[in-house]
């Protein structure tokens, strides 16, 4: 039994991240904020793993455009994180005495909170981040990381060694112990790459931290700073390898990817599950779904309020959107409230919510594969309207304005 | 509106709905895809700021707890308000089952009498409809009226619904209850009444006393030349749900998008318990049709001017027409289902054929396996 007040485990979220590569998703919101699925949001993937790992009390670390983002988490109870005692709390920078200023960096972000995550006298700190697709028990990595009696655990995943360059690298030894970390190099010696999810021993990391902040030259980063000064202090940091579904998705091609990996049943992606393994989410409180006469749907996922009198094929059409008829919608991903009207085509995209395709419109191209691992997803930012029978070429992104 | 608490009624002519309602009320009758039929009237509560709601059961109550809880997913959970529910008996001394809302109240009235708000309103559970009391509450004060009841335009095919008639200054001139099926279309009384507090205490003890039972019969029929009684006509789409035939044929009529519009997003938001299930999965071999799906449904088979609930799966080469199958369904591999409603859980396994009749679908109990 814990006592009063007290937690074993904090989980710090850092979601204040601008999300560049996602363009003009999140020009208005915060990455992890960026809708999922069909009904969820990014976010809603961590928060939910810990509730289903038993971790009730999480911080989540905001700056930019933080409205939506604070709006959604609300009071947590989509998650079951309205708590007498602890629960989710949106921890955005504040002024300090006379000085106060922004996160410098994921680990300035968990030093301006030392104060938050020590009202919780935890024994470990969870650090995550809020760009990653994925469903994980961090309780299980918890047991690693107290039966190594680990300093730190970082969560690697096995990406093939083709693409292990593009990645922060753990060489470990067969226990595991992580004995040197290289971000993204040029000749990698192992495919275990770091999914930047941390355990620390909230000891060990306060000492770290309020060391790294006395440092005038650190970028107060985790993978740059703190985990190279633990490793060349010989602290003991492991590898917890995860075998599961995983995706970052930083970049438009990956959250298309992503969210096309759940039409896939071999993809690991399962987002449903019994009791202790769901994913929570805010609920848009509509109606069924309604496919009309005149509409053909196969090998997609539909949600809640969505109506649809069109084709759709090999997409993702979101709670309260709207697809017309002989309208065309094909390896897309239409985010809530988004309207494509009549005749309009839509192929490998995503259409932002609340944007409207005129009838008619031609938005993306149908695809062969990626280039360089990158897909030509025309994308249409949130409530853009695109006029009746424009086109959008494969790769081009429409703003709101525009 | 602090002025105006609720007591709804959640069991009525369970009887007349059979199968549907052996191990439920009428107010937890599921609708609609993801709703049970007391969602509407909650809901239409809340959205008119009326948060002091008393729930009266008579039986089989244990899924309208569950469904209910602590009335969270309507923005009950409050303070100083929320959600009372009585179970039969409660605060009954007699330990006999109340046999009609007089009764009912009266059991009820340290409930009612404790409350500060000065207004009640009486409600059935059996209606589906998207309203907004605060303008019944306008109406009934503008009208100096005694009791306002909420009436609506039907055509009476189905018995003991209670036909009202009223001036041009919508006064009512003549209440009764139809016991003969007719084709015209009356103005049709929804068991739901808005009545000064007191004044309905004055009643209830009055005829409880006496030995009278029902509302209708007893005090609207016996009293209405002697009290002011106003109606405040409901449009748009409007169900009384009462038996299997106008549960079927209400449910369909909602795959038209004007009345699923007027239901849904009509004076204000629909809410009901949150199942967190997945969006429905099509797949390689769905043909969807006019139907009308809820989120966590798996799709490979033929669905046609149907609805499907929460978690149902339909196999490869399943062919399911004017049916509604109620949450989890499993409809197998190459089986037909036409004209049927499933109840929650059942399971109908490969090459089946199950059809009812337009006029007389078939209700496969809940649980089932055929």
């Amino acid at each position: 039994m814990i006592s009063r007040n007290n937690k074993e485990c904090v989980a710090m979220l850092l979601a204040g991240g601008q999300g560049t590569r996602l363009g003009v998703l999140t020009s208005k919101v915060a990455k992890p904020a960026v809708p999922f699925g069909g009904k969820y949001r990014i976010i809603d993937f961590p928060l939910s793993n810990c509730i289903n790992s038993q971790i009730d009390t999480i911080g989540v670390l905001t700056q930019y455009q933080p409205f939506e983002l604070n709006q959604y988490i609300g009071n947590g109870q989509p998650w079951d994180l309205d708590r007498l005692n602890g629960g989710v709390y949106v921890l955005p920078p504040y002024v300090k005495g006379k000085s106060g200023e922004w996160y410098k960096g994921t680990a300035n972000a968990i030093y301006q909170n030392i104060m938050f995550i020590d009202r919780f006298n935890p024994e470990y700190v969870l650090v995550l981040s809020g760009d990653h697709i994925y469903k994980m028990d961090y309780s299980e990595m918890l047991s690693a990381h107290k039966k190594n009696n680990a300093d730190c655990t970082i969560a690697v995943f096995n990406v093939p060694i083709e693409e292990a360059s593009r990645f922060g690298i753990m060489n470990t030894d067969a226990n595991n112990k992580i004995e040197e970390f290289e971000e993204k190099p040029k000749n990698p010696k192992s495919t275990k790459a770091s999914m930047g999810i941390y355990i620390f021993t909230w000891s060990v990391l306060k000492k770290y931290l309020i060391e790294d902040e006395a440092n005038p030259d650190s970028e107060n980063d985790f993978g740059k700073n703190i985990i190279p000064n633990m490793l060349s202090d010989g602290k003991s940091l492991y590898a917890y390898t995860f075998k599961g579904y995983w995706k970052d998705v930083g970049t438009v091609s990956s959250l298309w990817e992503a969210n096309m990996d759940l039409l896939d049943e071999n993809s690991g992606i399962n987002i449903g599950g019994n009791e202790s393994s769901k994913i929570y989410a805010r609920n848009a409180a509509e109606p069924p779904h309604y496919i009309s006469n005149s509409a053909m749907v196969s090998s997609s996922i539909i949600s809640e309020g969505a109506v649809v009198h069109g084709e759709v094929k090999d997409s993702i059409i979101s709670h309260s959107a709207k697809i017309g008829q002989g309208a065309r919608v094909f390896n897309s991903v239409i985010l809530p409230g988004a309207e494509i009207k009549n005749g309009a085509d839509v192929f490998y995209s995503i259409v932002g919510e609340n944007a409207t395709i005129g009838a008619g419109a031609k938005i993306g191209e149908m695809l062969k594969g990626p280039v360089n691992g990158e897909w030509s997803i025309a994308l249409v930012g949130p409530n853009a309207v695109v006029a009746d029978g424009s086109v959008v070429k494969a790769g081009q992104m429409i703003s709101e304005k525009e | 509106m602090n002025e105006v608490m609720s007591v709804i009624f959640a069991s009525d002519n369970e009887s007349k709905l059979n199968e549907l309602t052996i191990h439920r009320t009428t107010a937890s009758l599921p609708f609609c895809g993801r709703y049970r039929l007391i969602d509407f009237t909650l809901s239409n509560l809340v959205n008119s700021g009326i948060t002091d709601i008393g729930i009266v059961t008579r039986s089989n109550y244990s899924s309208l707890m569950d469904h209910i809880r602590m009335g969270r997913d309507w923005d009950l959970n409050r303070k100083n308000s929320g959600i009372s529910i009585f179970p039969p008996f409660v605060l009954n001394a007699s330990r006999e089952m109340y046999k009609g809302k007089i009764e009912a109240l009266y059991s009820i009235q340290g409930f009612i009498n404790h409350n500060s708000a000065p207004y009640v309103l009486l409600s059935n559970s059996n209606v589906a409809m998207n309203v907004d009391f605060e303008k019944v509450f306008e109406k009934h004060l503008e009208k100096n009226a005694d009791i306002t009841m909420l009436t609506y335009k039907a055509v009476t095919t189905t018995s003991r619904r209670v036909v009202v008639e009223s001036d041009e200054n919508d006064k009512v001139t003549d209440i009764y209850l139809s016991e003969k099926p007719s084709a015209d279309e009356k103005q049709v009384g929804l068991n739901i009444y808005l009545i000064k507090k007191d004044f309905l205490m004055e009643l209830v003890e009055y005829h409880y006393a006496r030995g009278f039972y029902d509302f209708e019969k007893d005090i609207l029929t016996a009293m209405k030349d002697k009290i002011n009684i106003y109606v405040y006509p409901v449009d748009g789409y409007v169900a009384i749900i009462d038996d299997v035939k106008s549960y079927y044929y209400e449910s369909l009529k909602l795959l038209d998008s004007d009345p699923r519009n007027k239901l849904f997003y009509g004076d204000g938001v629909i809410y009901t318990k949150v199942k967190d299930s997945i969006p429905t999965v099509y797949r390689k071999h769905s043909s969807v049709k006019n139907s009308l799906i809820a989120d966590g449904c798996i799709i490979d088979g033929v669905v046609e001017n149907s609805i499907l609930f929460r978690g149902v799966r339909v196999e490869q080469g399943a062919v399911i027409k004017n049916s509604i199958i109620m949450e989890n369904g499993v409809v197998g591999m190459n089986s037909k289902v036409s004209y049927t409603i499933t109840d929650k859980d059942v399971t109908i396994r490969e090459n089946k054929e199950i059809s009812g009749y337009e006029s007389y679908p078939v209700v496969i109990v809940k649980g089932k396996t055929v």
